[in-house]
């Protein structure tokens, strides 16, 4: 509510007199809105001159509904014409029907939608291009306009009357504030209030009295309103000082009131992208924090298996909607599809256990081919597994080209959610979930279940392990076989999020190797606050130097200062052993 | 891996027989028209990246350092090299300016400070050892100091690369940003695009290569070498014994990231070009193959490593366009598995394996039966 100055400044007499009639008229209109409505337009078409057209466009006021508004476009868009009979009379006439030989088509009187006969009965047919259709000027035009704006303040769907209330406020014309001020008394939506506000105040902070422009700029500034910053700020600075202190003291602090808001937006939103892409690193790296972190396999290919993940997405969907066609060394190999029509939304559902098992099934392959010869020559298996990792891109190349192939997400993880002005968008708060999901499922797996127990027997100390009677052959192919899925997953992952193609593995993985080792290896935990701590300072840095390359070479800089201080990471796994 | 080095098995005299092949017969045959000029300039290309290998071999084969970033190093040296190259266009690129084309092309009007002394051969060259030397130095300190080692040496260094090849995309940094320095004219007043320069060019690396080998074979024989290798086989003895293992690994770090430099300084007059994709960590990685590939712990077998796999890779690349990264993935993967030290170590493989097989048919010589079985199989 506004306080008492404003109000008796805003609703002089005549304004009052005019709110009320609106607001009754609007109110019967909402009852029955179409003769009345066709019988003024129609009216006003074949009025005399154009001020008395306009008039009655005017008139339309009264009753603001989407029906008025679309008479009025097909009226702008030369739709209406006018039949002079042979009195003299003009009527307004809609065309209906299809074109007949003569090029004419069937008439509706605007009036009431009835066939236009002739004085005989018979129906009257008319060429379009041989009667006058009704002409607009801008006078006529900017009064459509008037009631066009009108009615979207009053449309049904919230979101575009918000909107409609906040372009309303372009232009500062206090000729909308009584329209807003009837709108204001009916409104239920504490968002579309929230704007009327804002829009009513932005539109007075143009008016000549200084004390409704003082009382604008408290509003605004109380409501933290960034569309009003720039005509606050032209207030703050070009208001005369001598003469208009208050004035001025009130934008002033409006002012500060704003920016302080801004700021924090812009630091919440900061938080929020370095929290996502946090996430994605921590999503991408969680496979490397178990073969690299626990079992000490450097393996480069860690890239390529989340490659494999973001593939088998893609084949899902694929088969999903319309089936799939490749031809890999010349042999076409073509999946059928089951055309599902709710496959858009369903497929991830399927294709993320399918990522994990494609990826895990590869690793377990190059476990029992490759690496499981390396286990003692670390820096062997980098090579070795780098070698495989040149393999599979050019294998990826061959079967799915050497392009980008398309992944389409769900729609709803397009939307976004505004709190308080900050974005939060929903992809961004799938990846946060998505993160904190593997990382928990990871957890349980290392720390409650036979499996994990095994995992952590043998990574502690592989030969006591051994002696205790535990299959280390056993246990190794397992927990390489999980850090490979999880890298599928993180494949189907990024797969909704970014594109598709045989390099996808190598733009992640120097991140993911920095995050592992600064968590410090061998730890999970350290592994998620490195990742989101790397997430946030890229993001910070990015805000601040306003470029993401130059961010990222610091961050680089400023992980191996990092290891200068923590050789071994953020947490180190003690031991009594001399490497 | 306490066993004696390879390379000190190989007789001197082949040794000496190829130095002087490439160094003088090759440049012959091509100035009597037996050797193309092509041939020629793509055999200076794999004596560079010889050199480079031979750098990573001292890293790697003799002090178990494991360095992702020798590429960084070796495109450092090249863009140096660039830089003068650059100036020396003069007015005879395609703005007719005094700036290098994609300077006047971002819309500079002076030439910034820090590419003026280039103008001078002199400065250039030592630019070359010093600026890759400096950065090696100071890396390295930082990384020796709080004792980062094995994989975790070999991650870092693969950082820093990554973060350099970011850093010289960029066009702010006025190196020419993605496409690099390119259309070099002249050296030291000479044509670069006539045969007889790039056959000094060839001889100029060759000679660098014959001296690398040769300084590195008396750097890992002296007592110097053994500590080197004491590092790699246990540091820590070697610690505890009172040594500063880390301002030995330095010394080795900055000479071969110098040495590094010195080849790319030389590949890029003989190539042409320079741009940041030559630094990115795939290249060091392809790089480390090539020693992996020809037997590291030897100082032939890299030089042996990068001519072959690139000669390879040439014919391949061009024969099986898309077969040559599957080749290379593949061959690289069984070498590790199969062939720990190279193709240098295959005689030693061979002659193992020969006397398992001679003390097994020892074993079952009194009976004769079986070895007849197998004649029959």
């Amino acid at each position: 509510m506004f306080p008492p100055p404003v109000r008796r400044a805003a609703l002089c007499a005549s304004l009052l007199l005019q709110v009320g009639a609106v607001v009754v008229m609007w109110l019967s209109a909402r009852a029955e809105a179409g003769p009345a409505v066709r019988e003024t337009i129609a009216a006003a078409v074949t009025a005399a001159t154009p001020d008395e057209q306009r008039e009655m466009i005017l008139s339309l006021k009264a009753t603001p509904s989407p029906e008025v508004v679309s008479w009025l476009d097909k009226w702008k868009e030369g739709a209406i014409f006018i039949y002079q009979d042979d009195e003299g009379k003009a009527t307004a006439l809609l065309l209906t029907g299809s074109q007949d030989a003569a090029d004419s088509y069937a008439t509706l009187r605007l009036s009431d939608g009835a066939p236009m006969c002739a004085a005989d009965g018979s129906p009257i047919r008319i060429n379009p291009k041989a009667v006058d259709f009704a002409d607009t000027d801008s006078g006529l035009r900017r009064a459509m306009k008037e009631v066009a704006d009108l009615a979207a303040l009053a449309d049904a769907d919230p979101d575009k009357r918000i909107r409609a209330i906040q372009d309303s406020a372009i232009g500062q014309n206090s000729d909308k504030l009584p329209a807003l001020e009837a709108v204001r008394l009916l409104e239920k939506n504490p968002k579309a209030l929230r704007a009327l506000e804002e829009s009513m105040a932005i539109i007075r902070l143009n008016s000549p009295e200084p004390e409704q422009r003082i009382t604008a700029c408290n509003t605004l500034g109380r409501l933290h309103s960034i569309a009003a910053r720039d005509m606050i700020k032209s207030m703050a600075t070009e208001t005369d000082a001598a003469t208009d202190k208050d004035t001025r003291t009130a934008a002033n602090h409006a002012l500060s009131a704003i920016d302080s808001h801004i700021a924090t937006i812009n630091a919440l939103g900061t938080a929020f992208r370095g929290l996502s892409l946090g996430s994605v690193l921590l999503v991408v790296a969680i496979g490397l924090a178990i073969t690299f972190g626990l079992m000490g396999i450097i393996n480069m290919a860690h890239g390529e298996l989340i490659a494999v993940g973001a593939y088998t997405t893609y084949i899902i969907q694929n088969v999903f909607a319309a089936g799939l066609k490749l031809s890999p060394f010349g042999v076409s190999i073509s999946i059928p599809g089951l055309n599902l029509h709710s496959g858009g939304n369903l497929y991830f559902a399927v294709a993320l256990p399918a990522s994990f098992i494609a990826a895990a099934l590869v690793g377990l392959l190059l476990e029992r081919t490759v690496i499981r010869f390396l286990y003692r020559r670390p820096l062997e298996s980098l090579l070795a597994t780098w070698g495989i990792s040149l393999v599979l891109q050019q294998l990826f190349r061959l079967i799915f080209g050497a392009n980008n192939v398309q992944v389409t997400s769900p729609l709803w993880l397009s939307g976004n959610w505004t709190v308080n002005d900050v974005v939060f968008g929903w992809n961004r708060v799938f990846v946060i979930v998505f993160a904190a999901a593997i990382i928990a499922a990871t957890w349980l797996v290392i720390n409650k279940t036979p499996l994990g127990l095994l995992i952590r027997a043998v990574m502690q100390n592989r030969n006591m392990a051994a002696c205790m009677g535990i299959r280390t052959e056993r246990v190794n192919m397992m927990t390489f076989g999980f850090g490979c899925g999880l890298a599928g997953l993180a494949g189907a992952f990024l797969s909704q999020i970014g594109n598709v193609g045989p390099s996808l593995g190598q733009n992640y993985i120097v991140d993911a190797f920095m995050t592992v080792v600064v968590g410090g290896v061998g730890n999970i935990l350290g592994t998620v606050i490195s990742a989101l701590g790397i997430g946030v300072a890229d993001q910070t840095l990015q805000q601040y130097l306003g470029n993401p390359v130059t961010g990222k070479i610091l961050v680089l800089a400023a992980i191996i200062l990092f290891l200068q201080w923590r050789p071994a990471g953020l947490f180190v796994t003690r031991s009594r052993s001399l490497d | 891996m306490t066993t004696t080095p390879v390379s000190s098995r190989v007789h001197g005299p082949i040794l000496f027989l190829a130095a002087v092949f490439l160094v003088v017969v090759m440049p012959a045959l091509n100035c009597y028209g037996l050797i193309a000029d092509f041939t020629l300039n793509l055999w200076g290309k794999y004596l560079c990246y010889g050199i480079m290998a031979v750098a990573i071999d001292l890293l790697w084969g003799y002090t178990g350092l494991l360095c992702l970033g020798q590429a960084l190093f070796f495109s450092l040296g090249g863009y140096m090299m660039g830089m003068h190259l650059m100036l020396m266009i003069g007015k005879l690129g395609q703005y007719k300016s005094d700036l290098p084309d994609f300077m006047v092309f971002l819309g500079h009007s002076q030439l910034p400070g820090f590419w003026q002394p280039f103008y001078s051969f002199p400065f250039t060259l030592a630019m070359v050892f010093l600026v890759p030397g400096l950065l090696a130095l100071v890396f390295g300190f930082l990384a020796f100091r709080s004792r980062i080692k094995g994989v975790y040496f070999s991650i870092l260094t693969q950082a820093l690369t990554y973060g350099a090849a970011l850093l010289f995309f960029r066009n702010d940094l006025l190196v020419g940003g993605n496409n690099g320095f390119t259309d070099f004219r002249t050296l030291l007043g000479s044509d670069l695009r006539i045969a007889t320069t790039q056959r000094w060019l060839y001889i100029a690396t060759a000679l660098l290569l014959v001296a690398v080998v040769a300084g590195c074979k008396w750097l890992t024989k002296s007592r110097f070498g053994l500590i080197q290798r004491a590092i790699r086989d246990s540091e820590n003895r070697v610690l505890f014994s009172g040594y500063a293992t880390a301002n030995f690994k330095l010394f080795i770090f900055v000479a071969s990231a110098m040495i590094a430099a010195a080849a790319g300084a030389l590949y890029v007059p003989q190539v042409g070009i320079i741009n940041p994709s030559e630094m990115t960590p795939e290249k060091s990685l392809e790089a480390v193959v090539w020693v992996a590939l020809g037997g590291r712990g030897s100082l032939y077998g890299p030089v042996l490593g990068a001519v072959s796999v690139n000669a390879l890779k040439s014919w391949a690349s061009r024969a099986y366009p898309d077969m040559w990264l599957l080749i290379l993935g593949g061959s690289f993967v069984l070498v590790v598995m199969f062939m720990p030290k190279g193709i240098i170590g295959i005689p030693a493989q061979i002659a193992g394996l020969a006397a398992r097989l001679r003390r097994r048919r020892a074993e079952v010589a009194p009976d004769p039966a079986p070895a007849t079985q197998m004649t029959d199989s």
